[in-house]
C-alpha cells in the first residue's frame, strides 16, 4: 500500500514536470526583432577625446534547450545552459555620433568603414558557443546574469571573447521576447584593424586602441511561430 | 604660359572667381568649414563608383533630357553615383527617338507603366507637364520607386496635397521635388549667414527672370502642338510665376525661413500674341512676415540682366546669380574684418564683395601639384539635386534591405518606423527639397498664378499651407 503510494506520488510528479518543461531536445528559436541597438565607444588624442558609433540593426537567432528561462520569473538553474547564438550586424548600419546621439559626420563614417574593411566583409558577426547562467534574478523585473562565450568577428578576422551578458525576458503581445545586454571591451589591433591616424581639417586624430562594445539585441518568437504554439 | 603656371601657387584671381566657394568666406568668416574641405579631399582621391542604382526618366522634353544628361555625369560627383538609366519614357516617340540617342542602353516606351513594373528600377524622374505629375507619382510611389518629381509639384492645390500626403507616407522611399536651388551647394553655405541676420534687418526681396523666348517649341502637327507648348495654356500651365518664379520665390521664403502671406500679381501678353493665354511678362508681390515684401518680375519679351536673386537688409543686400553671390555693405555697416582680404566686383558705383571667391585657401591639388578645379558640369544646382536625392534614394534602400535581413520582411510597421526616423533624421539626409517645401511651393505657384491672371491680392491662409 505504501509502495503504491509512493509510485503514485512518483508519478504524478514527473506528469508535473511533463507539463512543466519541453520535451527533453527540444529547441526553442527566437529571431531578432526591432529595438536593437548597438554602441562602439572608443578613445582617440586630445582633440576628441571620445568617439562613439551606433546602429540598429542587429540580425540573427537565438536558439535555447529545455529549462531556458524564457519567462518573467522563471525558476532555473544556475550552471552551463544549452544555447547557440549566431548574430550579424550589417557594417553599413553603423554610424558615427555625438556623444549625446547626434549624426556625427559622413567623412567620419566611410573611415570606419574603409577600416572595418566593408567592400570586403559586409559584416560583424558572432557566435556564441558557450553560455552558463551565473545568477537567477530576485524579481520578475530583473535579467537573468549569464557568462557567455564566442567568436566574434571583425573585418574577416575572428577571436574567441567572454563577457557577462544580461537576459530579460518580456512578456509582449507579439509573443515571447527576450532582452540581451551586455558590454565588452576589445583590442581593434587584435582583430587586424588599424589604429585610425589620419588628418582632417578639424586637427590629427589618432584613436586609442580600445573600443567597448555595448549591445542589447531584442530576440522574440515570430508572430506565425507563436501563433502555431498556442 | 599657361595661366596657372603664372603665379607660385598654380592659382590665379581668374580660378577664384571662377572656381571659388562660399566656403571660404565661412572660413574667412573664422569659423571652419568641414564639409568643403572633406570634400575637396575627396575630390582628390577620384574613388570608383561604388553605389549603383538604376533609374527611369519619364517625361522627355529639354528639361527630361537635361536630367539624363546630369544622371550621366553622376559617377563624376564627390560621392560617385552610378546611376544607370535603364528606360526612358515619352507618349511621343520623336522625343523617345531624340533622347534615347543619348541614352542607347536605356528601354524606351511610351507608357510608363511598363518602367513601375521593372523591379530593378529603384527610382523614377518625372519631368512631364505639370498636370501628368500626379498621376505619374501617386502611381510610382506605390509601387515602391523612390520618385524625383519636377516642380511645381501639381496644377492645384489638392493635387499637390495628394501627392505630398502619399509621399509623407511612403517612409521607406526618397521623395523631392525638383526644386534644386535647395541642393546647391554655394546657396546652402549662404543659408547660415543669411539666417543669423549678417545682412541687418531684413526689409526686401527681389528676383528677375528675363529671357528674349516666345517659350513656344516647334511641332510638326496641331495637336502635337498644344501637348508640347502646354505652358502656354492657362488650363495646363501655372504661368511664369507659377512654372518658373516659383523657385526665386521658394529661395526667399527658406533663406528668411518663412511663408508668404500675401500675393499680388500682374500680367498681360505685351510681345507674344499669337493664340497663347498665359502672360508673356508678369510681376508679383509676396508679402512675407515682418513687413517684407518680395518683388518678382519675368518676361519673355526682353533678356536685360538676364536672372537674379536679390536679399535686401538694413547693413547689406546680397546678389545670387546662377552659383554665384556677392555682398554689397551699407558704409555704416558692422565690418567683420574678412571683407578687406575678399574678391571685388565693381558694380556700376558700388562694390560688390565676392561671396564665391576662394581668396584666402588654396585649392585642393592633385597628386602632380595641380589645383583641382570645380567641374562647372558638377558644380550647378540641378546637379547637386540630382546627386543627393540619389544618395538619399541608396541610403533608404540600403538601409531598408539591412532591416528585412535583420527582421524579416513582414515587419513592415518596424521598418516604416525606423526608416521613417531615418528620413526626418535631416543631418543624415543630403540637403534636398522634400514633399513638404513641395507642397508649399505649389500653393504659392497656384495662388501667385491666380493673382497674376486676376490682376488680384490674395491673402495666402495659413491653413493652404498645412499639410493633412
Amino acid at each position: 500500500m505504501k509502495t503504491r503510494t509512493v509510485i503514485a506520488a512518483n508519478i504524478a510528479l514527473l506528469m508535473l514536470a511533463a507539463a512543466a518543461l519541453p520535451a527533453a531536445g527540444e529547441t526553442s528559436t527566437y529571431s531578432a526583432r526591432s529595438g536593437s541597438k548597438m554602441r562602439i565607444e572608443g578613445t582617440a588624442n586630445i582633440l576628441h577625446p571620445t568617439w562613439q558609433i551606433e546602429g540598429t540593426i542587429i540580425g540573427g537567432k537565438l536558439e535555447v534547450g529545455p529549462g531556458f528561462p524564457t519567462e518573467p520569473g522563471q525558476a532555473a538553474t544556475p550552471g552551463k545552459v544549452e544555447a547557440t547564438a549566431n548574430v550579424f550586424i550589417p557594417v553599413r548600419s553603423l554610424k558615427s555620433v555625438e556623444s549625446d546621439g547626434k549624426p556625427y559626420s559622413d567623412r567620419m563614417d566611410e573611415v570606419t568603414y574603409e577600416h572595418l574593411k566593408e567592400a570586403q566583409f559586409k559584416q560583424i558577426s558572432y557566435k556564441l558557443t558557450e553560455l552558463t547562467l551565473k545568477e537567477v534574478p530576485k524579481s520578475k523585473d530583473a535579467p537573468y546574469v549569464f557568462d557567455s562565450t564566442g567568436d566574434l568577428t571583425v573585418a574577416g578576422t575572428t577571436k574567441k571573447i567572454s563577457m557577462p551578458v544580461n537576459i530579460l525576458p518580456v512578456a509582449d503581445a507579439q509573443g515571447k521576447k527576450l532582452e540581451i545586454t551586455g558590454n565588452v571591451t576589445v583590442k581593434m589591433t587584435d582583430f587586424n584593424v588599424a589604429i585610425v591616424d589620419i588628418n582632417l581639417v578639424v586637427g590629427h586624430i589618432k584613436t586609442g586602441d580600445d573600443v567597448k562594445l555595448i549591445f542589447k539585441w531584442v530576440v522574440g518568437q515570430r508572430k506565425a511561430a507563436a501563433a502555431a504554439a498556442k | 604660359m599657361n595661366e596657372y603656371e603664372s603665379n607660385a601657387l598654380g592659382y590665379n584671381r581668374r580660378d577664384f572667381l571662377k572656381g571659388g566657394s562660399v566656403a571660404t568666406l565661412m572660413t574667412m568668416l573664422g569659423g571652419v568649414e568641414l564639409f568643403a574641405q572633406t570634400n575637396a579631399a575627396l575630390a582628390g582621391q577620384t574613388k570608383a563608383p561604388t553605389i549603383k542604382i538604376k533609374v527611369a526618366v519619364i517625361g522627355l522634353g529639354a528639361w527630361g533630357r537635361e536630367l539624363i544628361s546630369n544622371l550621366s555625369r553622376m559617377p563624376q560627383a564627390e560621392i560617385p553615383i552610378d546611376a544607370e538609366i535603364a528606360a526612358i519614357c515619352d507618349t511621343y516617340p520623336a522625343s523617345l527617338k531624340r533622347a534615347g540617342g543619348t541614352v542607347p542602353g536605356a528601354a524606351q516606351t511610351p507608357d510608363y507603366k511598363t518602367i513601375l513594373d521593372n523591379k530593378d528600377i529603384k527610382a523614377v524622374f518625372i519631368a512631364t507637364p505639370t498636370p501628368n505629375h500626379k498621376e505619374v507619382a501617386l502611381a510610382a510611389l506605390k509601387v515602391g520607386k523612390h520618385v524625383y518629381c519636377e516642380a511645381p509639384l501639381a496644377g492645384s492645390i489638392e493635387d499637390a496635397r495628394e501627392i505630398a500626403l502619399a509621399a509623407k507616407a511612403a517612409k521607406h522611399l526618397a521623395f523631392q521635388v525638383g526644386l534644386q536651388m535647395r541642393s546647391d551647394k554655394q546657396r546652402l553655405f549662404l543659408l547660415p549667414f543669411i539666417r543669423t541676420g549678417q545682412l541687418g534687418k531684413m526689409v526686401l526681396a527681389r528676383a528677375q527672370w528675363h529671357k528674349k523666348t516666345s517659350w513656344r517649341a516647334a511641332s510638326p502637327n496641331p495637336e502635337r502642338e498644344k501637348a508640347l507648348n502646354w505652358r502656354l495654356s492657362k488650363a495646363t500651365s501655372l504661368g511664369l510665376v507659377g512654372e518658373v518664379g516659383l523657385h526665386a520665390i521658394d529661395q526667399a521664403g527658406w533663406y528668411m525661413n518663412a511663408l508668404p502671406t500675401a500675393v499680388t500679381g500682374f500680367g498681360s501678353i505685351n510681345l507674344w500674341k499669337d493664340d497663347r493665354d498665359v502672360p508673356d511678362t508678369v510681376q508679383a508681390v509676396l508679402e512675407f512676415p515682418g513687413d517684407v515684401r518680395m518683388i518678382y518680375d519675368a518676361t519673355l519679351a526682353n533678356s536685360f540682366d538676364g536672372e537674379y536673386e536679390m536679399l535686401y537688409g538694413s547693413d547689406a543686400a546680397v546678389m545670387m546669380r546662377e552659383s554665384k553671390a556677392w555682398m554689397f555693405k551699407e558704409v555704416d555697416a558692422p565690418l567683420q574684418g574678412w571683407e578687406v582680404y575678399a574678391a571685388k566686383l565693381k558694380v556700376f558705383n558700388d562694390t560688390g564683395i565676392a561671396l564665391v571667391a576662394g581668396a584666402s585657401k588654396a585649392p585642393p591639388v592633385d597628386e602632380k601639384g595641380q589645383p583641382i578645379l570645380p567641374d562647372p558640369m558638377t558644380t550647378t544646382p540641378l546637379f547637386y539635386a540630382l546627386n543627393n536625392f540619389l544618395l538619399n534614394a541608396a541610403e533608404l534602400t540600403k538601409a531598408a534591405d539591412d532591416y528585412k535581413a535583420a527582421y524579416g520582411e513582414d515587419d513592415v510597421d518596424g521598418l516604416m518606423e525606423a526608416l521613417g526616423k531615418k528620413r526626418q533624421d535631416q543631418a543624415r539626409q543630403r540637403p534636398a527639397a522634400g514633399y513638404l517645401e513641395g507642397f508649399h511651393t505649389a500653393v504659392t505657384a497656384v495662388k501667385g498664378n491666380e493673382a497674376v491672371l486676376t490682376g488680384k491680392r490674395i491673402e495666402l491662409k495659413p491653413e493652404w499651407y498645412e499639410l493633412k
